[in-house]
């Protein structure tokens, strides 16, 4: 457990100031260089993050799943605000009709590799980042080792199916999982905590699949940045996560509705032996 | 028994562009009946050919999850139901 606890040294190695965090233990668990202490100052004077907060973001990793129009600014905010290391699945290649809102690819980038357009931006924007690009598609075969070794999961997907595969993922290694989606002028966006909360198959009513549907750019932007709030308020245990409420914003009425999702007792992913699972 | 139901956006064409619509019901399946006799055209947006609940369609009632059996959660004077759509894209 590491505490808001930090001290100030000077070091001539570094040529700067670093300042070391402590854990409630009293051992060193990292330390922060001038410039990184500079980078990240605006957070860093907040008391929900301070220097050990910073460290914890330092040192986790989160897969973002999908890099389409909510990867976009989840992968951009979690990298801006200095989440160590980013572990960024797409199986797919950048087309023209992703442009209107898939903001980390350009028009240069048309034919590329997802994962190659994301990460050539991502580290022009944090150089200290370490990127994982993985450029595979999502699928039973693969999601275990996907999700392995990260603190928490994003869905950015495109489609039920895929969701499915890596909520089930979440549920097997008890990881939290940043759901959203967007269509039209809507998004909706909920975490899910394995064993605590409604899981997505808990309220997946079977629904067809679209291979392509409409959507304004600024939904996916707002969505995204939630989830990226979500993923942030995780890694640093502050807050109130989206357990159990899915957020639902309506971008031409400009509001947002919550709703409550409970465990399905019946539910085929995480309901518990005994149908204990409310 | 007077419920509201707020409509989908997609869905209010089928109500004449209401965005909420008063409904009579002691379950949620009496409400939307009670819906798509008011305007026949809400059968076709919300139940599939056989009758069911359509799979891409949500109901809350009181701004929490009627799944699963949502048609025989019992409703009371004053409720408020909304029918949203899934949502899939990325």
């Amino acid at each position: 457990m590491i505490h808001h606890n930090a001290l100030a040294k000077k070091s001539p190695a570094c040529g700067g100031l670093i300042v070391r965090a402590r854990g409630t233990n009293g051992r060193k668990v990292g330390s922060l260089t001038r410039r990184q202490l500079e980078r990240y100052d605006r957070q860093i004077m907040l008391p929900e993050v301070g220097v050990a907060g910073q460290l914890r973001l330092a040192q986790a990793r989160v897969l973002v799943a999908g890099l389409g129009g909510l990867g976009s600014p989840v992968c951009t905010y979690l990298a801006a605000a200095g989440v160590g290391r980013l572990r960024i699945v797409d199986g797919d290649r950048v087309q023209t009709s992703n442009l209107n809102r898939q903001v980390l690819h350009q028009d240069a980038d048309l034919g590329v590799t997802k994962v190659e357009s994301a990460m050539a931006k991502l580290s022009r924007l944090n150089p200290e980042m370490e990127i994982e690009p993985v450029h595979v598609p999502i699928d039973e075969t693969s999601v275990g080792d996907l999700v392995s070794g990260c603190d928490v999961l994003v869905d950015a997907l495109d489609n039920r199916r895929t969701r499915l595969v890596l909520n089930a993922a979440a549920v097997r290694a008890s990881l939290p999982l940043v759901h959203g989606a967007v269509q039209g002028f809507e998004g909706r966006v909920m975490t899910i905590l394995p064993g605590l909360s409604a899981c997505l198959a808990c309220m997946d009513r079977g629904g067809r699949e679209t291979t392509s549907f409409p959507v304004i750019g600024t939904v996916p932007a707002v969505m995204g940045s939630i989830q990226a709030c979500e993923v942030l308020k995780c890694l640093l245990g502050v807050g109130d996560l989206l357990a159990g409420r899915l957020l639902a914003y309506d971008g031409l009425a400009q509001t947002f509705t919550e709703f409550k999702v409970t465990r399905n007792p019946a539910c085929p992913c995480c309901a518990e032996p005994g149908g204990g699972s409310t | 028994m007077s419920v509201q139901i707020h409509l989908h956006r997609t869905h209010r064409v089928h109500a004449g562009g209401l965005e909420t619509v008063e409904v009579e019901g002691r379950t949620v399946g009496e409400c939307l009946e009670d819906l798509a006799r008011r305007h026949p055209g809400m059968r076709d947006a919300l139940f599939d050919k056989h009758g069911k609940l359509s799979r891409n369609v949500e109901i809350w009632l009181n701004l929490e999850s009627t799944y699963p059996d949502e048609l025989a959660r019992p409703t009371k004077d004053g409720d408020l139901l909304h029918v949203t759509v899934m949502l899939t894209g990325g």
